[in-house]
């Protein structure tokens, strides 16, 4: 595998649980999950894709969402977490941390970045 | 942000092609709500930036940043068709997965063909294996070279070449099934690979896309 293709695959990994993160506080719409993430982090998105990944994790129950005309000049949706999504990032968040630890160690083991 | 009628027209016509597209795959309640909410984020994104004097340009750049619609329609079809298709593996997901995989690649049009022959030929197993109880003598079980084939003729094959009888029935009902399990199994792994591989493909194509970094979010 590539370097390329590692580095992907790691920010695919990590894709559900940032948009998880993102709406973790509470609801937020589309555009504003967006803007939240390009300001917490350097993962790159682009609107076009980042809907069709709400809609998978709206059916699959891990969020709910609901459409609210009356705040803003245009009806938003609204996403927040249900239960078990609540439950399901705080399994992620718990196997990310987890993961980055071992790592890290092995990092340590191996005497820095450069073994 | 007012739009003229101009800019109206282009955003008709992207939601359009999007709904077209998406309707391929989709539910129609589902299509209906995903225009709508990209309907929604266009608006919102051209409140956002705010008035110019070259409304086309700004239009233009709205629709560019969220991707061209068949890219979008075919992302969604990606996490939500092909995705239920692979957790679930229900019928109508499965052929919705597959019409999406057979329309985007090359691989994805030879594989569904795969997919429809193996599905075809349990279901013309099967068949024959409940024709045997009505047309005993147009469904008959020969062996050539020791491997037993099962034969369809019309009008009535002559009876000195039938020499399987009714074992037609569990004979064609254990291929018939075989095929379809191997078909089933071998399909919903296809696709897990290749939703994987076209996340993949996803990615690069957003990582490489110049007009991302000209985008002002804020």
């Amino acid at each position: 595998m590539t370097l390329e293709g590692w580095q992907e695959q790691l920010r695919r990994g990590g894709l559900d649980l940032a948009i998880l993160l993102a709406v973790a506080r509470g609801p937020r719409y589309g555009l504003e999950i967006i803007r939240h993430l390009e300001e917490f982090t350097d993962l790159v998105i682009t609107e076009g894709t980042v809907y069709p990944i709400l809609g998978r994790l709206t059916a699959e129950g891990v969020l709910a969402a609901e459409w609210n005309a009356s705040e803003g000049p245009h009806p938003r949706k609204y996403y927040r977490l249900t239960d078990s999504g609540r439950q399901r990032l705080a399994l992620m968040a718990s196997h990310w941390k987890e993961f980055i630890a071992k790592i890290a160690r092995l990092m340590e083991a191996a005497g820095g970045e450069r073994p | 942000m007012k739009i003229s009628e101009v800019g109206e027209s282009r955003i008709r016509g992207y939601l359009f092609v999007l709904e077209r597209s998406l309707r391929t795959f989709l539910p129609r309640e589902v299509v209906a709500d995903a225009a709508r909410e990209v309907e929604s984020h266009i608006r919102e994104r051209l409140d956002q930036i705010g008035p110019s004097p070259d409304e086309r340009a700004l239009v233009e750049r709205v629709l560019r940043e969220l991707g061209p619609p068949l890219k979008v329609a075919q992302a969604y079809s990606l996490e939500m068709t092909v995705d239920e298709a692979v957790a679930t593996g229900r019928v109508t997901p499965m052929a919705r997965a597959f019409l999406h995989a057979a329309t985007t690649t090359v691989g994805g049009f030879l594989a569904a063909v795969l997919v429809l022959w193996g599905y075809v030929a349990s279901a013309i197993l099967f068949s024959a294996a409940v024709l045997e109880l009505f047309r005993p003598r147009n469904v008959v079980l020969t062996f050539h070279y020791l491997v037993p084939v099962i034969t369809f003729d019309y009008p009535e094959i002559p009876t000195a070449v039938d020499q399987g009888g009714y074992w037609v029935i569990p004979y064609a009902l254990v291929c018939g099934l075989g095929i379809l399990v191997a078909t089933h199994r071998g399909a919903r792994h296809w696709l897990t690979w290749w939703i994987e591989r076209r996340r993949m493909m996803q990615l690069r194509l957003i990582d490489v896309a110049p007009e991302k970094n000209t985008v002002d979010m804020r």
